[in-house]
C-alpha cells in the first residue's frame, strides 16, 4: 500500500462537486414531492 | 419455451462469457486481476454498480411485491442518494488516494491489523451467505418455471460466471456487466409494454388512475413507525445507512468503484447511480403495476407457482383444489365486471359509482386472498412446500403470455441478472480473501504472479461454496427480504468501524475492535428478541460500536497511567 499525491479531481460540467452533490439532493427532493403527489393524487 | 427461446437464451449466455473471456487481457497482475487495472470510465463503472446491486431476485421479485403490496417498497431507496454523495465526499477519496485493492486495507492504516481482520471476516460471512442466496434464489425460481432440477440450473449459473471471473476477474465483471444490465432493462420494459398493451381499454395514464384507485399507488407514507419495514423514515434513515454500509464498507461495490479509471470517474459513476437508482426501482415496480392491471381484466391463476400447482392439482383425488380453482374463477369474473365498470365510472368521474366498484372490488379482493390462503394451506399440508408465490408472479405472466423469443429473452434477463451479481460478488470476496487474509497473514512475501494463480483458485473455491449452499439451501419465505436482512445485521457494524476510523479520532484499535463485537452481539439480539424493522439494525450496530468504542475509549485512557 502506497500513498501517492492526490489525483487530478476536476469535476465535468460544474465548476466544484458540490455542483453534482446538490444536483442529486435536489433531484431526490423532486422525486420524493412528485411520488408524494402522485401517491395522494392517484388515491 | 421452443427452439427459438432456447436460442435466444443460449445465444445471449453464451455472448457474454465469451465477451468476457475476450476482454480478460492484462490482467495478470493483482492491479489488473483485482481491480481492473484501475481503467473504467464513469458509465461502466455506474452500470456495473447497478448491476452488482440488482441481483436476479431484484427482477424476480419486485415487480411481485409491487403486484401484492402496491409500490411503498420505493421508499427503501430513497436514502441511496444521500449516501452516494457522503461517500463521494468521504470514503472514495481516501481509498483513491491509499491505492488500496479493498476497503479493509484502510482499517490497517487507521487502526491495526486485528480490525482490518474482523471487518474483513464479518464481510466474508455476510457476503459468503449471500453469495449462496445470489445464485439460490433464482435457480430456485428457473428450475421451478423450466422443469430442470435444482442443481442443473445451479450450476449453469455458478459455472458460466466461474468462467469468465476467474479469465478476466475485476475487468470481465465490469464490462460484461455493462451489457447485461441494458440486456436487463431493456428486457423488463418489454415485458411491461406487453402487459400494458394486452390490458384492455386503458390509456397508460388511466392505469395509474385506476391503481391508485384500488390502493396500489402508495409511494410515500410519512407516518412513522419503527416497526413498519417501508415508510419514508426506514428509507431515508435506515436506508441511507445502509446503503452507506453497502457501498462505503462492501467490497463487492468498493471494488467496482475502484476500478474507475481516476477519482473523477469513480465519483460521476457513484453520483449516476444516486440519480439513476430511485427511477429505476420505480420503473421496475410500475411494471408489476401493469402486471396487476393485465390481471384485473384477464384470469390470474390461483396459484402463480404453476408447477407446484400442476403437481398437486394432478394428485387431487378429493377434488379440493378443482373446486377452490373453480371458486376462484367465479370471483374473477365478478371482479372483471367490477373492473370494467371502474374504468367506466372513471372515465366519466363519477364519484359515487367510483367507490361503489371500489368497495365491490375490495370485497372481491378479500374472497381472493381467502381461497388463495386456503389453496396455500392445502398445498403445504399435501406438499410440505409453502406457497408464497409472490417471487413467480412476473416470471409466470412472461412465461404464460409473452410470444416466443421475448420469452427466452427475459429468461436470459433473469440468467444475466444473477450472473451479473454473482461474479461482483465473487470478485469481492476473491479480494478480501487474497488480499486481507492470505497475503496478510498466510503466504507474505510470494511474487505478483502467485497472488494471481491464488486469487483464480480462491475464485473456484467460493464459486464451489456458493453452488454448494444453493443446492442445500431451503425455501424462503421472500428471497429479496431474506437477503437484505442478512446484510442488515453485519453492514451496521461494519459501516461503525469505518465511521470510527474516518470521523472519530478519539477512538483507537482496542476500543473499536471490542465494541464491534459487542456491537454485533446486540444486532443479532435485537434480530432475534424483537420484531423492529430490519432496516433499523443498520442504525442500532452503527450506533453501538460508535457509542461503546467512545466508552471504552474513555475507560481505556482513564486506566491506563499516564
Amino acid at each position: 500500500m502506497s500513498v501517492e499525491p492526490v489525483e487530478q479531481d476536476k469535476p465535468p460540467v460544474f465548476k466544484r462537486w458540490k455542483g453534482w452533490y446538490w444536483l442529486v439532493i435536489c433531484v431526490l427532493l423532486v422525486q420524493i414531492i412528485a411520488y408524494s403527489l402522485i401517491s395522494n393524487s392517484f388515491r | 419455451m421452443n427452439l427459438l427461446d432456447w436460442i435466444v437464451l443460449f445465444g445471449v449466455l453464451g455472448l457474454i462469457v465469451l465477451y468476457g473471456v475476450a476482454k480478460s487481457k492484462n490482467t495478470s497482475s493483482m492491479e489488473g486481476f483485482l481491480v481492473g487495472n484501475r481503467s473504467m470510465p464513469w458509465w461502466t463503472v455506474c452500470l456495473s454498480i447497478m448491476a452488482t446491486q440488482a441481483s436476479a431476485v431484484t427482477f424476480l421479485s419486485t415487480p411481485g411485491q409491487a403486484y401484492n403490496d402496491g409500490m411503498r417498497f420505493l421508499q427503501f431507496y430513497f436514502g441511496l442518494p444521500i449516501a452516494m454523495v457522503i461517500l463521494c465526499i468521504t470514503a472514495v477519496p481516501l481509498y483513491r488516494k491509499l491505492k488500496v485493492f479493498t476497503a479493509y486495507e484502510y482499517l490497517e492504516s487507521r487502526f491495526d491489523l486485528k480490525v482490518r481482520s474482523l471487518a474483513a471476516f464479518f464481510f466474508l460471512i455476510l457476503r459468503g451467505f449471500s453469495v449462496g442466496i445470489t445464485v439460490f434464489a433464482p435457480s430456485l425460481i428457473l428450475s421451478t418455471i423450466l422443469g430442470w432440477r435444482l442443481d442443473l440450473t445451479t450450476l449453469l449459473i455458478g459455472c458460466t460466471v466461474m468462467i469468465y471471473t476467474i479469465t478476466g476477474g475485476s475487468k470481465a465483471v465490469s464490462l460484461t456487466q455493462k451489457y447485461q444490465l441494458m440486456i436487463i432493462m431493456g428486457g423488463m420494459v418489454v415485458a411491461g409494454a406487453i402487459a400494458f398493451y394486452n390490458t384492455p381499454d386503458l390509456s397508460f395514464g388511466e392505469t395509474f388512475t385506476y391503481a391508485g384507485t384500488v390502493g396500489k399507488m402508495n409511494l410515500v407514507n410519512f407516518n412513522f413507525d419503527p416497526k413498519d419495514r417501508y415508510n419514508i423514515w426506514s428509507g431515508l434513515i435506515g436506508g441511507l445507512f445502509l446503503f452507506l454500509s453497502y457501498f462505503g464498507a462492501d467490497q463487492s461495490q468498493v471494488g467496482r468503484y475502484l476500478a474507475g479509471s481516476s477519482l473523477t470517474e469513480s465519483r460521476l459513476g457513484l453520483i449516476f447511480n444516486g440519480l439513476l437508482k430511485v427511477p429505476m426501482q420505480f420503473i421496475i415496480l410500475y411494471i408489476g403495476i401493469l402486471v396487476f392491471m393485465f390481471y384485473q381484466f384477464n384470469q390470474p391463476p390461483l396459484i402463480h407457482n404453476r408447477s407446484l400447482w400442476e403437481r398437486v392439482i394432478t394428485n387431487d383425488q378429493s377434488g379440493v383444489f378443482h373446486n377452490l380453482e373453480t371458486q376462484y374463477d367465479g370471483v374473477f369474473k365478478a371482479k372483471r365486471e367490477q373492473s370494467i365498470a371502474l374504468t367506466d365510472a372513471l372515465r366519466k368521474d363519477d364519484q359515487q359509482k367510483i367507490d361503489e366498484t371500489t368497495n365491490r372490488i375490495m370485497q372481491l379482493d378479500i374472497q381472493t386472498d381467502t381461497i388463495r390462503n386456503r389453496a396455500k394451506a392445502q398445498i403445504f399440508k399435501a406438499t410440505g412446500e409453502r406457497g408464497n408465490d409472490t417471487d413467480f408472479v412476473f416470471i409466470n405472466f412472461v412465461m404464460s403470455w409473452l410470444p416466443h423469443g421475448l420469452i427466452g429473452l427475459l429468461l436470459a434477463v433473469v440468467f444475466s441478472a444473477a450472473m451479473s451479481s454473482t461474479a461482483s460478488e465473487l470478485n469481492a470476496l476473491t479480494s478480501t480473501t487474497t488480499v486481507d487474509i492470505y497475503k496478510r497473514s498466510i503466504v507474505k512475501t510470494a511474487d505478483d504472479h502467485h497472488y494471481v494463480i491464488a486469487s483464480k483458485w480462491i475464485t473456484a473455491g467460493w464459486a464451489v461454496f456458493a453452488m454448494a449452499f444453493a443446492m442445500l439451501a431451503s425455501h424462503a419465505e421472500n428471497l429479496i427480504q431474506l437477503v437484505n436482512i442478512v446484510g442488515s445485521l453485519f453492514y451496521g457494524t461494519l459501516l461503525g468501524i469505518f465511521l470510527s476510523a474516518f470521523y472519530i479520532k478519539y477512538i483507537k484499535s482496542t476500543a473499536v475492535f471490542i465494541s464491534a463485537i459487542i456491537g454485533e452481539a446486540i444486532v443479532i439480539y435485537v434480530w432475534a428478541a424483537t420484531d423492529v424493522a430490519f432496516l433499523f439494525y443498520n442504525f442500532a450496530g452503527c450506533a453501538a460500536v460508535i457509542g461503546i468504542g467512545i466508552v471504552i475509549q474513555f475507560v481505556m485512557n482513564r486506566m491506563s497511567p499516564k
